[in-house]
């Protein structure tokens, strides 16, 4: 059993069974998981920010970074593994865009997270099955790539799947 | 034990803390002053030998990526900056207290060192767009001390996270730190003050490290640097805390008396804190392995 790590901006799939995918400690950020029935195929990116169009040279380094960029990089590497490129029969799930306390979300960073991702999925047709979004926790994400069981855990919280 | 047996075995183990080495007070007070001569830094770096090693280690470490080898102090300060060398000279000195696993706040060890140098990044960034006159070096170098206070507290928080977090779910303690006051009579940002005094740190140092949670609270002198950061804390725990207490602490809004920010410069900060952590963090564990 291996785990395949994301840090911040980081896409990567995988379709052996006993691989996991994981990513840390999401604040704000978002975690899109993509999974492809009919080939077992697990993907994940873990967007950090909405809009590649504050740093357009970023996007090209590290496209996972924004979300308008992350999906489309995220589909591309799981067409390369047998999946259809517009991720028709996909299941999604979503977690993170956390915020922190402020009655007035002046820093709305998940939000807009969160609403930039779903824009772009929508784009393919795509709509999440399951989400654990905003509130104020991070979120560590694991994928069993076997099973798709998606596990969310957070200090102090445990653990729960979605 | 009372509320104020405890707060007494806080302020304790705090008197127990070892002082910081000469050379790492010593930048820290240069770092925290406007105006400052680089070969004082040098000159000071110099006679610590083992801090001269570790600078040498960093600079030339992969995560700097450079191609000649670096075998000067000189060069060795000039390519880090002041904030870093004197960041790594104040994590030699106390590494154990910001190595120290989070038991108190199930974060694990680096933790601490992690918020505190992505909240130091935000805060130096933050400080380019304050409308008074800020130093981004202060800022950076308040915000690797803002959280100390943890290490002291973490102690004695242990197997509390769970129940902290359900007294703010059911607003019985309106945040985090309420909960530690509630259980310790003391919390991380008065403990750490009380650190920082008896480390005698810069009165400017002590400020962030007081009222981080409650800037408006703050002198009115130190009130910009404190809101940096403020600022950098939230920005830092929003890009990803493995902690409990993540999240878990309100924005004073107020901070635009201070600063003009539009979100596309709050996430121009984001970035670059990512980027630059990455960058230090590659160099600094690196470095770390390398001593051990």
């Amino acid at each position: 059993m291996s785990n395949l790590i994301l840090g911040v901006g980081e896409f990567g799939a995988s379709k052996t069974p006993t691989d996991t995918v994981k990513t840390f400690a999401l604040g704000s950020c978002v975690a899109v998981i993509l999974m492809c029935p009919k080939t077992r195929t697990v993907g994940m990116v873990h967007v950090a920010l909405p809009e590649s169009k504050i740093n357009p040279e970023k996007a090209m380094t590290r496209p996972g970074y924004f979300a308008d960029t992350g999906i489309d990089a995220l589909l591309r590497e799981m067409t390369k593994m047998g999946c259809d490129p517009r991720g028709k029969g996909f299941i999604v799930k979503l977690a993170g865009g956390a915020k922190i306390m402020d009655p007035n979300n002046t820093f709305n960073i998940g939000k807009r997270n969160e609403l930039a991702v779903k824009k772009i999925l929508w784009k393919y047709a795509l709509g999440a099955v399951a989400e654990d979004l905003g509130a104020t926790y991070s979120r560590t994400v694991s994928v069993d790539v076997s099973t798709g069981k998606v596990t969310l855990s957070s200090p102090g919280r445990g653990e729960w799947n979605i | 034990m009372n509320q104020q047996e405890m707060r007494e075995k806080v302020l304790m183990a705090i008197q127990e803390v070892p002082l910081l080495s000469p050379s790492a007070t010593r930048l820290l007070e240069l770092s925290s002053q406007s105006d400052y001569d680089i070969d004082e830094v040098i000159e000071t770096v110099k006679f610590d030998a083992a801090l001269t090693a570790r600078l040498l280690k960093v600079v030339n470490s992969v995560a700097y990526g450079l191609v000649h080898e670096v075998t000067s102090i000189e060069r060795a300060v000039t390519y880090l900056g002041e904030r870093v060398v004197a960041s790594i000279a104040l994590g030699e000195s106390a590494k154990a207290l910001f190595n120290k696993e989070l038991k108190g706040y199930e974060g694990p060890k680096g933790e601490l060192w992690a918020h505190d140098l992505r909240t130091a990044i935000a805060a130096r960034e933050v400080a380019r767009f304050c409308t008074t006159d800020l130093s981004s070096d202060l800022a950076f170098t308040a915000g690797i001390l803002h959280a100390v206070g943890k290490a002291i507290l973490t102690e004695f928080l242990e197997d509390t996270s769970h129940a902290m977090l359900g007294d703010i779910d059911s607003h019985d303690a309106t945040d985090y730190l309420s909960g530690e006051r509630a259980r310790l009579g003391i919390d991380h940002t008065e403990a750490g003050y009380e650190l920082a005094c008896a480390w005698k740190l810069p009165v400017a140092l002590q400020m962030a490290i007081r009222y981080h949670h409650a800037p408006a609270e703050a002198p009115a002198e130190h009130q910009a640097l404190v809101y940096a950061v403020h600022l950098g804390c939230i920005l830092a725990m929003m890009s990803g805390s493995q902690a409990s207490d993540a999240l878990q602490y309100h924005l004073d809004k107020q901070y635009t008396d201070y600063f003009d920010l539009k979100p596309e410069q709050i996430a121009m900060i984001v970035l670059e804190m990512n980027e630059t952590f990455s960058t230090l963090q590659g160099a600094l564990s690196e470095f770390k392995e390398n001593s051990q």
